[in-house]
């Protein structure tokens, strides 16, 4: 059975690349993120919707050129893939990547988040050791691969705000 | 910038998994949500989501030989906080389907016709009052295929970035007065009913044409003011 949301897919082009905004190119390491999204029996979902939002290089918010937020939307195969720039620390936090899941069969959007290793940080202590591993990336060269499971085996832990 | 955001009241929210939707039962999570600590990098933005994302098509409606068909209306939404502040230049995206039911996405398979002057989508950015403007159609209810005579009520996606990560809204308005409305699974997964209320427009009554009026209110209580 197909039911929406239809998330219209011109909504998710031309918003998976951070590393520039408004033709002002950011400082700092580039990157690819990617991944494979999930449901309960293993199939990989089509038109999945995340958006992501970090900080620059330097672990800040509000450097006017590097705009942290961006949208992808998953292929046939379930794929999603994002190029930015390698955030930094900031105040308290290792490095990260906030998450957001939208697709049908989800109530509401989900919330997750993305670490480049298992530093000490208060939302990844929120989850529970056995399974904190999930919310680490694992690294190719220049690309993270961040794999979402929705539900069931290796469920990817989402969080509550 | 020193926002704080209240947790989300349990009885406004599907609890995830609802009976009579069954895709729930395969993508919302078995383990409960975890509950983490706010920091600045949920609470820092992000402001001005247009930076990355353009404006499209003001009016979905059209005009003249390129008119959708359709029940001509006009939905009047406005962005706002839980104190009711309006969230000047918030963007909000909004979809929904034809007249007869069919969504331009071509994962829609439902076997209603397409509309060639209707495309259902617009992305809009709220003026200095919160207010956001459509000119557009009013969608067609629709049975859902293989669910047991499950009909969608007609109903508009909202999608709305408030002042920081975690006021990010993705929600459905629905029209008043519509029978399918209390049947639901979807609107009505939402137990508290002074919520689901919220989740309805309501015809302005001082006009003597079609305006839905529609409050979208996201998190973000006590925000302070920028000051740049």
């Amino acid at each position: 059975m197909t039911l929406g949301p239809f998330f219209p897919r011109e909504f998710a082009q031309g918003a998976n690349d951070l590393t520039s905004v408004e033709g002002k190119k950011a400082a700092g390491e580039v990157i690819e993120i990617t991944g494979r999204v999930t449901q309960a029996d293993g199939r990989a979902l089509d038109n999945v919707v995340l958006e992501i939002w970090q900080a620059d290089a330097q672990g800040r918010f509000d450097n006017p050129d590097f705009f942290g937020w961006g949208r992808a939307a998953t292929d046939k195969d379930g794929i999603y893939v994002f190029r930015t720039i390698k955030p930094g620390a900031c105040e308290g936090r290792a490095p990260h990547v906030n998450f957001l899941v939208l697709y049908s069969g989800l109530m509401r959007a989900l919330h997750t988040a993305m670490f480049f290793d298992a530093s000490k940080d208060p939302v990844l202590d929120a989850v529970d050791p056995a399974v904190r591993r999930r919310l680490v990336a694992s690294k190719t060269n220049n690309s993270y691969r961040f794999d979402i499971r929705l539900r069931g085996e290796h469920e990817t832990p989402f969080f509550d705000d | 910038m020193a926002i704080d955001i209240e947790r989300r009241d349990p009885r406004t929210q599907s609890q995830g998994v609802e009976p009579g939707y069954e895709q729930t039962g395969k993508r919302w999570p078995s383990q409960a949500l975890r509950r983490r600590p706010q920091t600045a990098a949920e609470l820092a933005g992000p402001v001005a989501v247009q930076r990355r994302l353009q404006p499209v098509r003001g009016d979905l409606a059209g005009h003249g030989a390129k008119r959708a068909i359709g029940q001509l209306i006009h939905l009047r939404t406005r962005v706002v906080d839980e104190d009711g502040a309006p969230v000047a230049g918030a963007v909000v995206e909004v979809w929904h389907c034809n007249a007869a039911g069919k969504y331009i996405h071509p994962n829609d398979t439902h076997d209603a016709p397409p509309d060639p002057n209707f495309y259902g989508a617009a992305r809009l950015v709220a003026d200095g009052e919160g207010l956001v403007e459509l000119r557009t159609i009013k969608p067609g209810a629709y049975p859902v295929p293989d669910a047991g005579g499950w009909w969608r009520p007609p109903h508009v996606h909202f999608s709305v970035w408030g002042r920081v990560w975690l006021s990010r809204l993705v929600t459905q308005m629905f029209f008043p007065g519509e029978p399918l409305n209390e049947k639901d699974a979807i609107l009505n997964a939402i137990r508290d009913p002074q919520a689901r209320e919220r989740c309805i427009a309501r015809l302005a009554p001082a006009d003597n044409y079609l305006i839905y009026d529609y409050q979208l209110v996201v998190r973000g209580r006590k925000g302070a003011p920028s000051l740049a």
